[in-house]
């Protein structure tokens, strides 16, 4: 039984974090329940706003468009994660080992996307990958493949996913190098004297040393990879109709608020949203957890 | 059996100061020192040249937007379209363009003015979030009182609700408190930053010694003032990092002043160039895009700067370390 | 031709420190040598350059009579064990010993057979399964012997593998180490700053002092006759007084304001060319050990004052001070040579600090803090050194194997090579 004098003290501790959690009730824990209270009505020209219970989500959840949005933004993380966090990954390692020259140059030079916000980041690569204009497109026409549209429909997708890849694989790799650098370096030596080929030493060794900062990005990634908003938005500023409405989940809670003025079908939808994210991402937890039995 | 016999040797002369190169080789050398030899891996000739070329290669495509606008930001609206991408054209109108940027252009808005702002909530936000989540991640760590652990878990689930679910309902309670276009509507929200705290928290675990505290406070020491004088001094590099996310991810933010300022003169930067984005396909003002060009390289540049100048003390390690608990 | 033979290595450091300073030394086929002294002597950087994990400045390592700079350490046929064990922490105990042996491409079955009699050869047969985070750190350490015996190299290294122990098991640990050497038969050179281990498991020990090879020999000898103060001072527990002294024109020894007659001494030590001239100043040593009392006004006995005593039951340490200048730390004002100490714990002494003498009695002592007693210096047990190089020049007369320095430690291993 803890003396009272220790429980006191203890209790001091709430006045340190009470301030962080007024903001989180008022800015987070009460919009998720207006979102849900407002998602159970529906707002009309004629009858003023009404409850309706669970029809917005009805509708949402009947919603072809909503769930192709869903659709498209799993395949775009399920592409653009793995690929850039397999590059992050070696250049991490070539680092880690020294194993490339001006290492240091490189990793400052890797992280300047981190610097740059995300519009700014979309707004360079519009201009780039321009369908007329764009230096990309006269290259690819250079190279053989005239009339190259990277926002048409088929080549969208690719093109946002490589300038995510562009905007993160920076800083991903800065977490793996640092998480890297804290293996042991007697056990890196050890398994020299062993002679340890070094493709072993990496993947025997290092890599389920790095698993839990492997596990947190790939989580938090994937957070971030299902909500994909603004570089869809800067593209279809730049070609208008190269996005269709409903082109990402968020995208679409954007447009039903905002354009299309229907906010408690934007609130429903975007409680539906948080619940799929949530499932997801505790999901991707899971697999990498059981998964990551290397050996 | 061997015996030292020799006299001590005689004092060596003073060695002249470094140079700026000299120094520079003797760091890398004792870096290198400290890592294990590359020759150890056994590794094929040429692996170091094939890798260091990839790595340029990646670099080459890092560096392409930064190259492109920096190069586009000298020239005309007609030129960024119709000139080779990555050489300059005549005529030069680098400082033409940077001139409207201080002026409201066709009423789209006026940059300066988004940049101050951009600077106000990073600097409001970014400071502020990092003075809650200092508090907060210490009282945590530090404080065992009845549902710590709870809260703990409860800002960590927050990570996992996606914004749009949490700002869409926020422009929506603005909308009817008539706190649309409210600067404090950008700023306080910005200040809740659920990775802050979990950072801090276990940023204060590692470095700040629950036996220091105790000294502390037999020594008669308020907590306030145990937290101030004794465990933010051993957190700084933690904190240092927490203000240098929060700074940058209120500065980076798009989402929340898009949907809560609907006229420009609160903008940030991220939503007026996005504005300017939306108008300069329509807009018949030929000076939009190079505006845009140039605008975004002037937000671009003073964060990049930061950064190149702060890589010294970038304490990635504390950032991973808390991930790898 | 010998196992493991170093020509002159050294080893400078980018930061321009000299942690290695040319050191030569050789271990014989089987032998167990240890490599000795104060932390940052450089005794495992040299280690590590046996190994090749540490680059070296210049000299040479041969291992087996060829010269292997050049050779990586994966060929080197040598196995360590670290410090910190460097176990592999994601792979369970049996994959930990057998790692290399997969590296190497053994076929399964016989390198389970191998793995498996490893592993039983020092007690691990039932922890297998389990992974380094579940065992103890006695455990761990015979983990990564195990990993070090399964590979039969010609070469053992050892880098204080015990120190991260408890006293007690370290003491029985000792024991198993040597047991394995004797059934590998290979050559190890060992590292550690705990002299008792040097003294007990080491057939020849290295002394090492910043870098600078102090004294290669057996332990009797390094015991019996130390080369300078360092090792003199290293080697034994309590460390040997010393003290500033002269002789005077009878040859009688003296001692701050004592004259104590040596009886048939000795002829004076020398110090130079000649002998030491009367009221020539010298550094005398008498062990701890070589201490007793007996009563006033025995020929050759000193007055002392007891400061301190302790009981340890087996024997009793009474602390006790002369006026005689203590002697061998460059605190004192010595001028610090090749052969003056630099421990670094000294450097945290308070100033001004009595440096008394100490005695190693036997249990039924009467001595009480605050007597003066009178302690006997058999002339045939007593050390000399020059103060300017700080390097021996006489020692005890008695050739006989001397006592061993703690009462419980096993007998030493018989033969100087």
């Amino acid at each position: 039984m803890r003396s009272s004098w220790v429980h006191r003290r203890d209790r001091r501790g709430v006045w340190f974090v009470a301030p962080f959690l007024l903001g989180f009730l008022l800015f987070m824990v009460v919009p998720l329940g207006y979102a849900i209270y407002t998602s159970l009505y529906t707002s009309r020209i004629i009858g003023g706003t009404v409850f309706t219970g669970a029809s917005n989500y009805t509708q949402t959840l009947g919603s072809g468009l909503f769930w192709s949005g869903v659709v498209r933004v799993i395949v775009f993380a399920a592409i653009q994660i793995p690929v850039m966090l397999a590059i992050a990954f070696f250049f991490a390692c070539v680092f880690d080992l020294g194993v490339a020259k001006f290492g240091t140059a490189f990793r400052t030079i890797f992280f300047i996307p981190f610097a740059v916000p995300a519009v700014v980041g979309a707004v360079m690569w519009s201009f780039l990958l321009e369908p007329q204009f764009g230096p990309f497109t006269r290259l690819a026409s250079v190279l053989g493949f005239p009339n190259t549209n990277f926002f048409s429909p088929n080549l969208l997708l690719a093109s946002i996913i490589v300038i995510v890849i562009w905007e993160w694989t920076g800083y991903n790799m800065m977490i793996l190098y640092t998480a890297l650098k804290s293996v042991p370096r007697d056990v890196v030596e050890a398994a020299i004297l062993d002679d340890t080929p070094l493709w072993k030493i990496i993947v025997r060794i290092k890599l389920p040393l790095v698993r839990p900062a492997v596990v947190m990005l790939v989580f938090l990634n994937t957070i971030g990879a299902l909500q994909l908003f603004t570089e869809p938005q800067i593209l279809e500023y730049f070609e208008q109709g190269a996005v269709s409405v409903n082109y990402t989940p968020s995208y679409y809670i954007y447009q039903t608020a905002i354009a299309a003025d229907e906010t408690n079908l934007a609130a429903a939808m975007a409680v539906i949203l948080a619940v799929i994210i949530v499932v997801i991402s505790a999901l991707s937890l899971i697999v990498r957890r059981r998964r990551g039995e290397f050996a | 059996m061997t015996v030292s016999t020799a006299p001590p040797p005689p004092a060596a002369p003073p060695a002249p100061p470094e140079t700026r190169r000299q120094r520079r080789r003797r760091e890398r050398l004792v870096a290198r020192d400290s890592e294990i030899p590359v020759e150890l891996y056994g590794l094929p000739r040429g692996t170091i040249t094939l890798l260091t070329v990839l790595a340029f290669l990646f670099a080459l495509f890092t560096l392409i937007p930064i190259a492109w606008i920096l190069i586009n930001s000298t020239k005309t609206q007609a030129n960024i379209f119709e000139t080779f991408g990555f050489w300059f054209a005549s005529p030069f109108q680098f400082f033409h363009t940077f001139g409207l940027l201080f002026q409201n252009v066709d009423g789209y808005g006026t940059f300066i003015q988004w940049f101050g702002n951009t600077a106000l909530y990073a600097v409001l936000g970014g400071g502020g979030a990092t003075v809650l989540a200092a508090f907060a991640g210490y009282g945590l760590a530090r404080f065992r009182f009845r549902g710590s652990q709870m809260t703990f878990y409860a800002i960590i689930g927050a990570l996992l609700v996606p914004i749009t679910a949490l700002t869409v309902p926020l422009y929506l309670s603005y909308a009817k408190a008539h706190l649309i276009n409210s600067i404090w509507g950008m700023v306080l929200p910005s200040m809740i930053s659920p990775i802050g705290v979990y950072l801090m928290r276990t940023y204060a675990d590692i470095s700040v010694p629950r036996e220091l505290i105790d000294a502390a406070r037999i020594d008669g020491a308020g907590e306030l003032r145990i937290f101030l004088r004794v465990a933010l001094p051993l957190m700084v590099p933690g904190v240092l990092t927490v203000l240098l996310i929060n700074v940058v991810a209120v500065w980076n933010n798009y989402f929340l002043p898009l949907l809560i300022f609907n006229v420009n003169t609160k903008y940030p930067l991220t939503v007026g160039l996005g504005l300017w984005s939306n108008r300069a396909v329509n807009s018949g003002n030929a000076n939009l895009y190079p505006m845009l060009v140039v605008g975004g390289l002037v937000t671009i540049v003073p964060l990049i700067a930061l950064f190149l100048i702060l890589q010294r003390y970038w304490r990635g390690g504390m950032l991973l370390g808390s991930i790898a608990n | 031709m010998s196992a493991i033979a170093l020509a002159d290595l050294t080893k400078v450091y980018a930061t321009g420190v000299t942690a290695v300073d040319r050191l030569t030394l050789d271990v014989a086929d089987g032998e167990f040598v240890v490599l000795v002294g104060p932390s940052g002597c450089g005794k495992t950087t040299a280690l590590r350059m046996v190994a090749g994990l540490e680059p070296v400045t210049s000299g040479t390592v041969s291992i087996g009579g060829q010269v292997v700079n050049d050779v990586s350490p994966r060929r080197r046929d040598l196995a360590m064990v670290f410090q910190n064990y460097a176990l592999y922490p994601h792979l369970t105990v049996y994959d930990n010993i057998g790692f290399a042996l997969e590296n190497a491409g053994v076929p399964k079955a016989e390198r389970d057979r191998r793995i498996r009699a490893a592993a039983a050869s020092i007690g691990l047969s039932d922890l297998l399964r389990r992974k380094p985070r579940q065992l103890s750190g006695g455990q761990r350490q015979r983990v990564a012997m195990g990993r070090a015996i399964v590979r039969d190299p010609a070469v053992f290294l050892m880098d204080e593998p015990l120190s991260n122990l408890d006293a007690k098991l370290r003491v029985w640990m000792r024991a198993e180490v040597l047991r394995v050497h004797k059934s590998i038969g290979a050559a190890t050179l060992y590292v550690t700053h705990d002299q008792v281990e040097a003294m007990t498991m080491g057939d020849r020990i290295a002394v090492l002092n910043a870098g600078v090879l102090q004294q290669y020999g057996p332990p009797q000898e390094l015991y019996a006759r130390p080369v300078n103060l360092f090792v003199a001072r290293f080697i034994g527990s309590p460390e040997m007084n010393l003290y500033e002294a002269a002789f005077d024109e009878s040859g009688a020894l003296v001692l701050g304001s004592q004259r104590i007659s040596l009886g048939q001494a000795p002829s004076p030590p020398v110090i130079g060319e000649r002998g030491a001239a009367p009221g020539q100043p010298v550094i005398v040593g008498v062990r701890p050990e070589d201490l007793a009392l007996c009563p006033v006004g025995t020929p050759g006995a000193l007055a002392a004052d007891v400061a301190a005593v302790e009981r340890l039951g087996s024997e009793v340490h009474a602390y006790f001070s002369i006026d005689a200048r203590p002697a061998g730390h460059p605190a004192d004002g010595g001028v610090p040579s090749a052969g003056t100490v630099v421990p670094a714990d000294e450097a945290d002494a308070l100033p001004g600090a009595a440096r008394g003498g100490v005695a190693r009695l036997d249990p039924r002592a009467a001595v009480r803090p605050g007597a003066r007693v009178t302690l006997r210096l058999d002339p045939a047990r007593l050390y000399f050194f020059d103060p300017a190089t700080g390097l021996a020049t006489g020692w005890p007369a008695s050739q006989a194997t001397p006592a061993p320095a703690l009462p419980s430690a096993p007998a030493l291993p018989s033969g100087a090579n």
